[in-house]
């Protein structure tokens, strides 16, 4: 005698699912007694791509891991294989990198914004987060030539120095875009039906947040101040000043303050980075494009850095080789996503959903 | 205090702690009690003789870091799964693409490959000229085949 | 003079019979080309407006303004594959469509469009139990979604035929409360208090002001009738793919999508007739028509605005609503009508 539970089929084609995510869901009505996800639809190993491609090489498939956000991939990345190689880059590719990680990192954070009004039924801000993401993507374009797989940083630095325009345009931004996010916050939390569709939903304790692995907003959203940027600082987030924004509720709405608070912080150190960026070399001449295929890196480096989803980690093993030896990627989505059949137990369908959006799942990375 | 075979320091300045096969599941018990609560990486690295288990440990109170290592000759490795409800996901990764079978896994199924397919691709022995196609039955489940078939 | 008798003026050389007869059926024709307009046209005026809520220009490519997109897009669903689930159950599937359509334009059929200039009352046809007729029609176009629902054999399209039923029912009983409440109140001035015309044309003051009671419950049941966000839940597109329209494709699930449209229209209309006054306001007699449509217009345009400023609700707090808030308030506002009516004697 089987259970009397309608098995549904959510996904991977799914106007919700963000990507390719495959729910295998049990339901008592609209009630949800058995989740499992699929996964592996968007899977392209990018592991062993590593194992075939020069260190330098390696770039462009960290681009396409947290496509939303990809500076943030390479940070992560080159934080592993510069030390693995001993190229470290010139402080003002540094500040470059600062800069142009928190650009993505608010990025990222709009496209989860704009998505989840999506998600909840709500169709008009999805255009107000993207018409100012697009305002990023613009700066991107001017610093490297393309938008979402920039491919902007290199060993040793980045591809292009900042130009007066380019600072000229963040500055601008720095002006424009604080009012645009007080607009896209107070349309959704000056909703009645949003906080009656985000509070008290999908309560995660710091505990059960913690044993799973789950990092980044949505553990700050559960009250533990983990963040890897003051943890253990990475770049020059040692020199700037910023808070970590935490709340003790652990449910949508926490998620989603935590969210934009987030992107409050990352314009302070925004700001912060264009006024101590140095006049100087962005490039590091040990590892100039004759010597790229050249070098070889020796032991083996484990590098966190906070992605804007979470504990970006990044597991270079070298053997003396020009390639690497193993590379294995720490996808904070990975993570994150474990937790959503815990979450979604006994919720209705429609809560579900409203968990799984605030997840912020991109699918490049949790494949990879 | 269980005995470990070694310790050192690696570049990235983490302690690492080799233990031996038998020992690790006191030891990893060991340090859930000494507070390291956040299990943040599995990786499962193929020495081509033996494969290596690299544990990434992480005590968010005191934000400190520890690598525990484990060597297996026969790829046989006890699952930590108990203790870190977090190695769920990374042990089904590491066994579907590198092939650790993970003594004690509640669960364990390949996670982004179809459950049949054939070899696990993060080996350094995987043959990769031999290209396999994935298939849908009737249910909805994937499956290998080695021949382009209907839906190619 | 009505706009029948205008058309059999003309046609009189045809004699009595036949001339009234051509004279319905072109009255008809002329019925379905003016809502299928106004629907061509609602849609247009909803992409235009979504479009600036949204900080885009909407469509601008076919035609002057873009306003022949429709009819692009009308041609391109007709010219779409249709496929068929393999397992549906046949009849309800195909059928479930047109139910939904001609239930809608039936009910056009028997609203009160008042006066225009020379042509007179445009009216197409009177009724004493108009109102009766036409919430009956309205509960007819649910029962089109359910059959779409169970029909296509599909568990997303069978959970939005679920999450409707559940919608309508608790809606319903609401808002035919909050219509009884008018009827009760017209009732003292006007012996056919069931015909939507007496009723309209015999108020003193908007039934609005009357009853602002009402009017909130109606025109909240009118929107989970109409089913746009945040009471979307037939289509649930986040959740359920499409609802019940999951596996429609065509000129099919446009019939659908036109019926959602022309559901907030009707609405509109109805709210505009029922509460704040119809086709009365100054030169009623000339203009009625006109009065008619811009009232319905603005509350077509704030429908459209809290369709796109509102999430989804969901659906158990949609049921809670319909059954422990406005049951009881529209319970109220009728006890209300009733001591207006009998005791102060409006």
């Amino acid at each position: 005698m089987s259970d009397p539970w309608i098995e549904l089929n959510i996904g991977p084609q799914h106007p919700s699912m963000h990507g390719v995510l495959r729910l295998k869901a049990k339901l008592d009505g609209e009630i949800i007694k058995e989740l499992e996800p699929v996964i592996g639809y968007l899977h392209r190993n990018a592991e062993k791509l590593c194992e075939m491609g020069y260190y330098c090489d390696n770039l462009v498939y960290f681009d396409r891991m947290d496509y939303v956000g990809a500076m943030n991939m390479e940070v992560g990345y080159l934080e592993a294989a510069e030390k693995i190689l001993g190229v470290p880059p010139p402080d003002r590719a540094k500040w470059i990198r600062v800069i142009i990680a928190e650009l993505s990192r608010i990025a990222a954070h709009l496209v989860w914004a704009g998505a989840y009004g999506l998600d909840l039924g709500m169709l008009t801000p999805f255009f107000y987060c993207f018409a100012e993401r697009e305002k990023i993507l613009t700066i991107f374009t001017e610093a490297c030539g393309s938008r979402q797989e920039t491919n902007y940083m290199s060993i040793g630095g980045v591809y292009q120095d900042f130009n007066d325009k380019i600072i000229e345009e963040i500055k601008d931004f720095l002006a424009t875009f604080p009012k645009k996010l007080e607009e896209i916050y107070n349309l959704y939390v000056k909703n009645d039906v949003f906080l009656s569709r985000t509070k008290g939903i999908g309560v995660l304790s710091k505990e059960v947040a913690i044993s799973y692995g789950v990092t980044g907003p949505m553990l700050r959203a559960s009250g533990v101040e983990y963040d890897v940027r003051k943890a253990e600082p990475y770049l020059f987030y040692d020199k700037v000043n910023f808070e970590i924004p935490i709340s003790h509720k652990g449910d949508n709405l926490a998620r989603f303050l935590v969210r934009f608070e987030e992107m409050r912080q990352s314009l302070k150190i925004i700001k912060q980075g264009l006024e101590k960026l140095p006049e100087g070399p962005y490039f590091n001449p040990k590892a100039k494009k004759s010597m790229m295929i050249r070098m070889r890196g020796e032991g083996e480096y484990y590098a966190r850095t906070e992605s804007s989803k979470g504990e970006f980690g990044v597991y270079i093993v070298a053997d003396g080789g020009v390639k690497p030896y193993r590379v294995r990627v720490r996808s904070p989505t990975f993570k994150n996503l474990s937790i959503l059949p815990v979450l979604s137990k006994d919720v209705m369908l429609a809560d579900m959903i409203a968990i799984s959006g605030s997840i912020d799942l991109v699918f490049g990375e949790i494949d990879r | 205090m269980v005995d470990i075979i070694s310790e050192s320091i690696g570049k990235d300045n983490r302690k690492i702690i080799l233990v031996s096969l038998e020992n690790l599941i006191p030891f990893m018990k060991e340090m859930r009690s000494k507070g390291f609560d956040h299990l943040s990486l599995v990786t499962a690295v193929d020495r081509k003789d033996s494969i290596d288990v690299v544990y990434h440990l992480h005590s968010m109170e005191r934000n400190e870091y520890v690598v525990v290592k484990v060597n297996t000759k026969n790829s046989v490795v006890p699952s930590v799964t108990g203790i870190w409800p977090s190695a769920n996901w990374d042990e089904r990764e590491q066994y579907d693409l590198v092939g650790v079978k993970f003594d004690g896994h509640p669960n364990l199924k390949r996670l982004f490959l179809p459950e049949s397919w054939v070899g696990h691709p993060l080996r350094k022995d995987y043959d990769l000229s031999k290209v396999q196609y994935i298939n849908m039955d009737e249910d909805g489940e994937d499956y290998v085949t080695f021949d382009a078939g209907d839906g190619w | 003079m009505s706009i029948l008798q205008w058309i059999y003026g003309v046609l009189s050389f045809l004699g009595h019979d036949i001339g009234y007869a051509l004279a319905y059926i072109i009255e008809s024709i002329i019925l379905v080309i003016f809502v299928s307009v106004m629907l061509i046209f609602m849609i247009y005026l909803f992409r235009k407006y979504m479009a600036r809520v949204q900080q885009r220009i909407g469509p601008n490519r076919v035609g002057k303004f873009g306003s022949l997109q429709l009819i692009a897009d009308a041609l391109k669903l007709m010219g779409k594959e249709i496929i068929f689930p393999k397992e549906r159950d046949d009849l309800p599937y195909k059928v479930a469509p047109f139910i939904v359509f001609f239930g809608l334009v039936l009910a056009f059929a028997f609203l009160p469009y008042g006066n225009l200039s020379i042509f007179g009352n445009l009216t197409v046809t009177y009724s004493d139990v108009s109102i009766i007729f036409i919430f009956a029609i309205l509960a007819i176009m649910p029962i089109g979604e359910v059959l779409a629902g169970i029909g296509s054999h599909n568990k997303y399209a069978l959970m939005g035929a679920l999450r409707t039923v559940a919608k309508d029912v608790s809606f319903e009983v609401p808002m035919m409360l909050s219509v009884l409440a008018i009827v009760v109140m017209a009732s003292a001035r006007t012996p056919t208090s069931l015909s939507l015309e007496s009723v309209v044309t015999t108020e003193i003051l908007p039934y609005g002001i009357l009853e602002p009671i009402g009017l909130l419950v109606f025109f909240i049941a009118m929107v989970a009738r109409a089913s746009y966000s945040p009471f979307d839940m037939g289509e649930s597109d986040s959740e359920l793919v499409s609802g019940y329209s999951t596996e429609y494709t065509g000129m099919r699930f446009a019939l659908f999508y036109i019926g959602l449209f022309g559901t907030i229209f009707l609405g509109s209309l109805l709210i505009a007739l029922l509460y704040i006054g119809g086709f009365n306001g100054p030169f009623s007699s000339q203009v009625g028509f006109i009065w008619l449509i811009v009232k319905g217009l603005i509350l077509v345009l704030i429908s459209f605005t809290i369709w796109l400023s509102m999430p989804r609700i969901r659906i158990d707090r949609l049921v809670n609503t319909g059954w422990k808030y406005l049951l009881p308030i529209s319970f109220i506002n009728l006890v209300l009508a009733g001591v207006l009516t009998l005791g102060l004697g409006w």
